[in-house]
């Protein structure tokens, strides 16, 4: 199996990546938490005849918070780029257990398969939002109080949805199945050398084994 | 370590789940590494935001690096409150686990302090540079660029630490949790 993998010739760690940790689950932090906070700013903003009360005398501006969902979103939007290029050179060196299920009932590939193919959307739609919000922005609505049309809010919403579906399938497979962690490799590899399994045995992962073949299969 | 977490079952409140997490359905899995995406998104895209704006000296983006940076003061407590839970039923295993956790921990009770501290020198200079003129004027300095990249270096460490946690040492993942439970191991591919 990955047998372009293989013809790469990477040198991989025990967690079959070749760095130390994975990369994807930190560039997430910045798709995920600037566009849900870009979405709320929006729905703040637009509306701001509610929520000005609420904040009393420590209320800023209403643009502020259109400057806020647009920044934000210009800024998750660039990440995700990162973000699904890691994602899917992680994922082309993953090793899904067979035999597990998720929290969903989902298998660890057809989970995979899900979330790289959702990755990518989300990616398109991020980046379609932002041209739009943009329109509206410095465009179609320069002198309207409320920045974003309401259809905007809503295919906003839909992809936050999204986004959280597929935080949690991501969550999934970090988990429940281990992709990618040195210490559930290392117990795999244990089992599959038929070698005592042990917690207290495995390698240390600052200083770990260098090889091309992690879960040690015969060629 | 997490050998004894079965015999917890009789507190039904803080029964540990297949995560040795106590919490309930519909939750499961670990909720600090989700409150920290609103941490290190916002302080890192704050500074980013603060350093385009003193050159630019665009007001929007100053908006956005001040806004942001009171939503990471907020959302660092949150962090700390389920970071305090979820490490206190760690299970770290192999050697070199332990001290991680500990740095990890230690330093996220550094962060808010230096957060906080920078949020407060981010609003004074807000006051006294941001509205004393209608040309917009630059809202920070450059020693407040400075401290903000060396907390933003922090952050990186720090989520550096914590992902070390979860995908070198196998803290609260499933197949570990099962693993250190029983002392069998379940995980792969079932031959």
């Amino acid at each position: 199996m990955n047998s372009v993998i293989d013809n790469l010739g990477l040198d991989l760690y025990l967690n079959g990546l070749p760095y130390l940790v994975p990369i994807h689950p930190t560039l997430v932090h910045f798709t995920i938490g600037l566009f849900l906070l870009a979405f709320l700013f929006d729905v703040i903003g637009a509306l701001y005849v509610f929520a000005k009360p609420l904040m009393g005398k420590l209320a800023p501006g209403r643009a502020v918070f259109f400057d806020l969902g647009w920044w934000n979103l210009v800024g998750s939007a660039t990440f995700t780029f990162a973000t699904v290029a890691f994602g899917f050179f992680e994922m082309f060196l993953a090793q899904p257990p067979a035999a597990e299920v998720s929290a969903w009932g989902l298998s660890a590939s057809r989970t995979m398969l899900i979330h790289g193919v959702g990755g990518t959307i989300i990616l398109f739609l991020l980046v379609l939002l932002a041209v739009w919000r943009g329109c509206q922005r410095y465009q179609w609505r320069v002198n309207q109080p409320r920045q974003v049309q309401i259809p905007y809010l809503f295919a906003a919403a839909v992809t936050a949805g999204m986004i959280v579906v597929q935080g949690e399938m991501g969550a999934h497979l970090s988990t429940d199945f281990g992709i990618h962690n040195t210490t559930v490799n290392g117990l795999r590899l244990q089992k599959e050398r038929g070698e005592a399994v042990s917690i207290d045995q495995l390698p240390d992962p600052f200083n770990p084994p260098r090889q091309s073949n992690p879960t040690g299969a015969e060629p | 370590m997490g050998g004894q977490s079965s015999q917890l079952g009789p507190m039904l409140f803080f029964a540990l789940n297949e995560y040795n997490l106590p919490y309930p359905p519909p939750l499961s899995g670990p909720i600090h590494p989700i409150v920290v995406h609103f941490v290190i998104a916002t302080v890192v895209f704050s500074v980013l935001c603060d350093s385009i704006a003193y050159f630019t000296r665009q007001r929007s983006l100053a908006n956005v690096a001040w806004w942001n940076l009171l939503v990471a003061s907020v959302a660092i407590i949150i962090a700390i409150f389920f970071g305090q839970v979820e490490a206190g039923l760690a299970n770290p295993t192999a050697a070199g686990g332990e001290q991680v956790l500990g740095q990890h921990m230690t330093l996220g009770w550094i962060l808010p302090v230096l957060l906080l501290g920078l949020a407060l020198w981010r609003a004074l200079l807000r006051n006294k540079l941001g509205n004393v003129s209608t040309d917009f004027p630059r809202q920070v300095s450059m020693p407040y660029l400075g401290a903000g990249f060396a907390l933003v270096g922090l952050v990186f460490y720090q989520t550096f630490l914590g992902t070390m946690l979860v995908w070198s040492y196998g803290v609260h993942i499933r197949p570990v949790v099962e693993a250190t439970r029983t002392g069998d191991v379940t995980t792969g591919s079932q031959p």
